[in-house]
């Protein structure tokens, strides 16, 4: 039976994809939409052909088993806790909150109602990444020693760049997701991160340059570049890049290096079209079907969590100009 | 005309000498080394005298200075040995060219700019990847504001472990490893096109001892507020990398040597076998070694300053030794 889903807000773009992945899949049903913009909410009803309603709490009154959050970050928290007490399993986007306090919070009342919370980190689901995975995991490159990751793109926009609303800028929006990746295949915690962290790019409020260094508790140092440093020209949105340097070998992995290049005369410029395999449809997929067997999903909101604090470090060796030692003694 | 004597025959020093030889108002007289067959193979090539000497042997450098009279000594010995050859040649009022790194300390360094300002002999320390023509046009564009402001700077160096006389770069008390011997190409390109480092970050594995393996990870912040991200390695099994990216307010630029292939060679193993080899090629018209050292031969003529100066030779120095203390003590360093 497929598993009936309320899509809670669609501040995050990424929302309008996992809708699109939602009614692609037999194992999933959109039930409904309810957003805090009523206006956006019901043009995207409209567009995925499901019903609006009028609050969250009447959406999470509804025959539902399951909630998709794409708030803006700051109101991840209030969501999740009405949906767990309402109890309903969660796929929250990333970064699952703001701060550490907020995350725990919803971990805790996912917890306590007995759902399941899962933090969107779809690049765990790509096949690029699964067979890094597979490979590290079988010592194809001996002992890992170090890696080298970015996760650049281009500045959103929106509410990502108020700070009210995000929490922070590049860094705390493309930490997370690499941050996880080097977790799931180091199978450790990061114990102490630097950050150089500027706003050069734009020269706004927020931060848009990020250049971390991580250090996990199995002695692997790594870096994360997490700049909005494409500049709009720029043929796609960003990259997702890991460099694992292992005592027998080195694994590239270039996420979504699978394009074919469009050069238009219509727009004078050059496109990169990805025609890899959709990792949001894949992880929504590993989502619905781990609710309807009752198994643990994949990626937890611990998870989200981990990958939090080492974006809130980074702001905090921004501020003190040292190294910080994770997990923060004080959120 | 400059007579060039050659310290050193090692690769570096093939290179230098070739580059000699091509030039009208240089060339090659004399090639020292502590291995008698690598200085006869190397002066026999170029027709200048072979010499061999004692390990850091000055009384056999001041003999050879004196058989065969050079205007210009070339030092392409390894790295903790600069000092003493260039100081030693400075003092006999020969013009001077080390290569890079300059040191191995910041107090070799220092003595090497007294001795060579003192002795008023033109000295320059061989940082080639200026003269390379894609850092050359990377520079140009940045000037030129391609990128508007810069923000954001990375580059990647690197391939497999060195071969080196008597596996020297294994060695990391003489070579510094990759965050000494090979990266500071890049610290004194972003020097050249960012200006001067404010603070440095490092993490690397240089004290792991793990056999014929190095990597490192630098993250630099510059005075300006660039930042810079520096990927050196000698821990790829095959091929080697060179990368760069200069991101600003208004535009990016982006290198990849792997991209940047104008020749692709691909031959069969034999007439039996279909399998074989592919061999990238990136020919250009002029040698940077060439370019770098016909550089220095025409201010040793002119009595100009060469445009890599002393201080800058000093300074990439003092970015490879924050880098080396940093990886040590976990700590930023500040400049």
């Amino acid at each position: 039976m497929a598993v009936k889903i309320g899509m809670m807000s669609f501040a995050h773009m990424h929302s309008s994809s996992y809708a699109g992945c939602i009614n692609q899949m037999t194992e999933a049903e959109m039930v409904g939409i309810a957003d805090h913009d009523p206006e956006r909410g019901r043009k995207l009803a409209e567009t995925f052909k499901t019903k609006f309603f009028p609050s969250y709490q009447a959406l999470l009154e509804a025959d539902i088993d399951a909630v998709v959050i794409g708030s803006e970050n700051i109101r991840h928290r209030e969501l999740a806790t009405m949906a767990a007490e309402a109890g309903k399993h969660i796929l929250c986007e990333k970064p699952i909150a703001t701060t550490v306090a907020d995350a725990q919070a919803m971990i805790d009342a996912a917890k306590k109602a007995n759902v399941q919370l899962m933090t969107a980190f779809p690049c765990r689901f790509s096949p690029a990444m699964v067979r890094v995975k597979e490979e590290v995991d079988g010592g194809c490159v001996g002992d890992i020693l170090a890696i080298k990751g970015t996760n650049r793109g281009r500045m959103p926009g929106g509410w990502f760049i108020e700070l009210d609303k995000s929490g922070g800028g590049a860094v705390i929006d493309h930490t997370v997701h690499v941050t996880d990746l080097m977790r799931w295949v180091l199978r450790s915690d990061p114990t102490e991160v630097y950050a150089e962290i500027s706003n050069l790019m734009h020269h706004e409020k927020y931060d848009d340059i990020g250049e971390l260094t991580i250090t996990f508790d199995n002695g692997v140092f790594t870096t994360l570049d997490t700049s909005w440093s494409r500049p709009k020209s720029f043929p796609t949105w960003g990259d997702v890049t890991m460099e694992i340097v292992g005592t027998k070998g080195v694994i590239s992995m270039d996420m979504f290096a699978q394009n074919i290049i469009h050069y238009s005369d219509e727009t004078m410029g050059v496109t990169w079209h990805n025609w890899g395999s959709n990792i949001d449809y894949l992880m929504v997929k590993d989502f619905v079907t781990s609710i309807a067997a009752n198994v643990p999903v994949s990626v937890t909101g611990e998870d989200g969590l981990k990958a939090l604090e080492v974006a809130l470090g980074a702001y905090k060796s921004r501020d003190t100009g040292m190294p910080v030692a994770l997990p923060m003694a004080n959120g | 005309m400059q007579k060039v004597a050659i310290v050193g025959a090692g690769h570096m020093a093939k290179v230098h000498a070739a580059a000699y030889a091509n030039m009208l108002n240089a060339e090659p007289v004399a090639i020292m080394d502590i291995r008698e067959d690598a200085a006869n193979e190397l002066a026999t090539a170029h027709d200048a005298q072979a010499f061999t000497c004692q390990p850091r042997s000055l009384g056999d450098f001041e003999e050879m200075l004196k058989t065969a009279k050079p205007t210009v000594v070339d030092v392409c010995v390894p790295t903790p040995w600069h000092k003493e050859y260039v100081v030693k040649a400075a003092e006999a009022g020969k013009h001077v060219v080390t290569e890079k790194p300059m040191a191995r300390t910041l107090d070799d360094c220092k003595a090497m700019i007294d001795a060579t300002k003192s002795a008023g002999v033109t000295f320059m320390v061989a940082h080639v990847l200026r003269y390379f023509p894609e850092f050359a046009a990377a520079k140009a564009q940045v000037d030129a504001g391609a990128v508007g402001s810069p923000a954001v700077v990375r580059t990647t160096r690197g391939g497999g472990f060195p071969h080196g006389w008597n596996d020297w770069y294994a060695n990391f008390d003489w070579s510094g490893g990759v965050a000494l011997d090979l990266i500071i190409h890049d610290f004194d390109w972003l020097r050249w096109c960012f200006g001067d480092a404010e603070r440095v970050f490092a993490k690397g594995l240089v004290d792991r001892e793990l056999k014929h393996l190095d990597y490192a990870l630098v993250t630099i912040r510059f005075k300006s507020g660039v930042i810079a991200h520096v990927e050196g390695t000698w821990a790829m099994p095959a091929g080697f990398a060179v990368k760069f990216e200069v991101a600003g307010d208004k535009g990016l630029l982006d290198f990849v040597n792997k991209n940047a292939v104008p020749l692709m060679i691909a031959r069969k193993e034999s007439d039996k076998v279909a399998a074989g080899v592919a061999i990238p090629e990136s020919p250009t018209a002029q040698n940077p070694y060439f370019l770098e050292l016909e550089h220095f031969i025409d201010c040793v003529e002119s009595g100009q300053k060469p445009s890599i100066t002393p201080e800058d030779g000093m300074k990439a120095v003092e970015i490879s030794l924050a880098a080396l203390e940093s990886i040590r003590t976990g700590k930023p360093i500040t400049l």
